[in-house]
């Protein structure tokens, strides 16, 4: 017997039907959460409280989603998740273009420390600062709205590396001909530069947006409980409180079900620009 | 063209951080200017190493913050390398499966994570307890018990995040050279002595990353406190973010939260400096 779908080598042994079996067994570990949060939203309430739980609803049934938007406005949350990710994403992508460009390709005084201080950024909790940007946001008059959410984040030290570390591999020369034929240097980071490194562009817009989709403590502190505004994560809190001794887990796990599908998609459909980029990041740093 | 990256990073994250310095020497409430800050010297750091109260809740909370970052670094390390050479190996497959799986649960909100959690941990109908019943364990109480509280929150979130640092690992993995192991092989090493003569010493740079970022991502721990616990029972889960914006934010206690925050901070320093210490005196030996 040689090689076969499930074994590559040339003779299984027995460690390789224990390692097979292992990562049979952690894979199903670790899907089951995510398993186990569809099956229940798709129970009735009465299974949901059963003891011992119930493993496999009965009649599987949609009516805790539609119990979901009786609770919240489920369409504006969602709206507002998409307008704080792609906002912030489009902004997050805009400054690291321009400052990767800057520390990979010009030569100033002071670079390296620069670069370094704003590096040291990406190692700060964000707790560490929240209580001052609370009042600054409030100064400034962006306190609950969803420009208050996106406005502090619109710049951040990972995409700033990240792009440094891809632009730093495009050709000067490249460049230096932009220069001779009389382009702006903006004009040679969005239509030059930029092409060169879409894959590092796509990695970053994926981890921006499926980041500021699922932040949820700036976004509480700062719209102080305008619920109009909250994005999906927000809500889904909500829903727990209001659900907070009823005991319908059904509703709670239908909330988390809608709020986990667009990140999972996108990763599902994306999944190799983030393993790619996390390898980049990783090794080079 | 580093302006507005810069500036915004100066403005959101740079300013805040001296200020959270400055409000950590005043009593301010967070609901006023900052002009309506009060100078009090050191009394702020004199209440939370006191004896009262405020004291008591803080270095809890500091010392549930430490024992839960070194719970989580302990066990995501070791699990990211064994799970890192699990996907890495070829002789058998699902590799690629199991990647995909682990991956997949970093996209997952929190706040969902937490919500799905605390329905898994339920003591009566919850299927975590249901399963260990299958093996004879009786049931726990997981979060509802302040000795095991914690360390369920421990496993939910290195349930979240190891798929991260296993990615991590396997970029780590590619860039040991091949020949490497066949040398080792050829001077008789057997699977055993080939890891710890090869690939761990290999992969400290990773490693070293890995813990970093494992540190700064404990001490983020929020959502599940906040939604869950509310950093009970008994205290048992209050840390430092939760405790932070409590104290900051919903009490409006700006000076001595800042205090906290600044405290925070100069510890994260002094880990994150002897994590690359010891990395340092290995390297040496």
């Amino acid at each position: 017997m040689s090689g076969g779908i499930l074994f590559r080598g040339p003779r299984p042994s027995k460690a390789d039907a224990l390692i097979l079996l292992l990562i049979i067994a952690i894979a199903v570990a670790a899907a089951f959460p995510l398993v186990w949060m569809v099956v229940s939203s798709l129970k009735t309430p009465a299974e949901s409280m059963q003891t011992p739980p119930v493993w496999v609803p009965a009649t599987p049934n949609l009516s805790a989603f539609g119990e979901v938007a009786g609770v919240i406005d489920a369409r504006r949350s969602f709206w507002n998740s998409f307008v704080i990710a792609t906002a912030t994403t489009a902004g997050i992508l805009i400054t690291s273009l321009m400052a990767g460009y800057a520390f990979a390709k010009y030569r100033f005084r002071g670079r390296e420390t620069l670069f370094a201080v704003m590096i040291a950024t990406m190692f700060l909790p964000p707790i560490v600062t929240l209580i001052p940007l609370y009042r600054l946001v409030t100064y400034m008059g962006f306190n609950a709205s969803l420009i208050g959410v996106i406005v502090p984040n619109l710049a951040n030290a990972f995409g700033i590396f990240l792009m440094r570390q891809f632009i730093a591999v495009v050709p000067d020369e490249l460049i230096d001909a932009a220069r001779v034929d009389g382009a702006s240097e903006l004009r040679i980071v969005f239509s030059i530069v930029a092409p060169s490194v879409v894959p590092a562009i796509a990695a970053l817009a994926l981890f921006a947006f499926v980041y500021h989709w699922n932040a949820y403590l700036w976004p509480l502190t700062v719209l102080q409980g305008n619920t109009a505004e909250y994005p999906i994560v927000l809500s889904l809190g909500r829903l727990l409180s209001y659900n907070r001794g009823a005991m319908n887990t059904g509703l709670v796990m239908a909330g988390a079900t809608l709020a986990v599908l667009p990140p999972l998609v996108l990763f599902v459909f994306l999944q190799r620009f983030f393993v790619d980029s996390i390898v980049s990041a990783g090794v080079k740093g | 063209m580093l302006t507005p990256a810069v500036s915004l990073i100066a403005v959101f994250i740079f300013v805040p951080i001296v200020l959270t310095i400055w409000l950590s020497f005043h009593e301010w409430s967070t609901q006023t200017g900052f002009g309506a800050a009060r100078f009090v010297g050191l009394r702020n750091y004199q209440d939370l190493f006191g004896s009262i109260s405020v004291g008591r809740d803080f270095k809890q909370a500091f010392l549930n913050t430490a024992v839960y970052t070194g719970l989580s670094v302990v066990i995501i390390l070791p699990l990211s390398v064994m799970l890192g050479l699990l996907v890495h190996q070829t002789r058998v497959a699902g590799g690629h499966v199991l990647r995909a799986v682990l991956f997949s649960t970093y996209m997952v909100p929190m706040i969902a994570v937490a919500l799905v959690w605390s329905k898994l941990y339920s003591p009566t109908e919850g299927p975590i307890n249901q399963i260990l019943s299958w093996v004879g364990i009786g049931p726990q109480l997981w979060l509802s018990s302040p000795d095991t509280a914690l360390f369920s929150i421990v496993i939910l979130n290195v349930w979240q995040q190891v798929g991260y640092f296993t990615v991590l690992v396997i970029a780590g993995l590619t860039q040991i050279p091949t020949p490497l192991y066949e040398a080792a092989r050829i001077d008789g090493a057997n699977r055993i002595q080939e890891f710890f003569g090869v690939t761990l010493p290999l992969l400290r740079r990773t490693l070293l990353f890995s813990a970093v970022i494992a540190v700064i991502n404990a001490v983020q721990v929020f959502e599940p406190v906040a939604l869950i616990t509310q950093g009970g029972p008994a205290n048992a889960t209050n840390v430092l973010t939760y405790h932070i914006r409590r104290v900051g934010i919903e009490r409006a206690q700006g000076g001595l939260g800042s205090a906290m925050a600044v405290m925070l901070m100069l510890s994260l320093i002094v880990v994150i400096v002897l994590i690359f210490a010891m990395a340092r005196q290995k390297e040496e030996r």
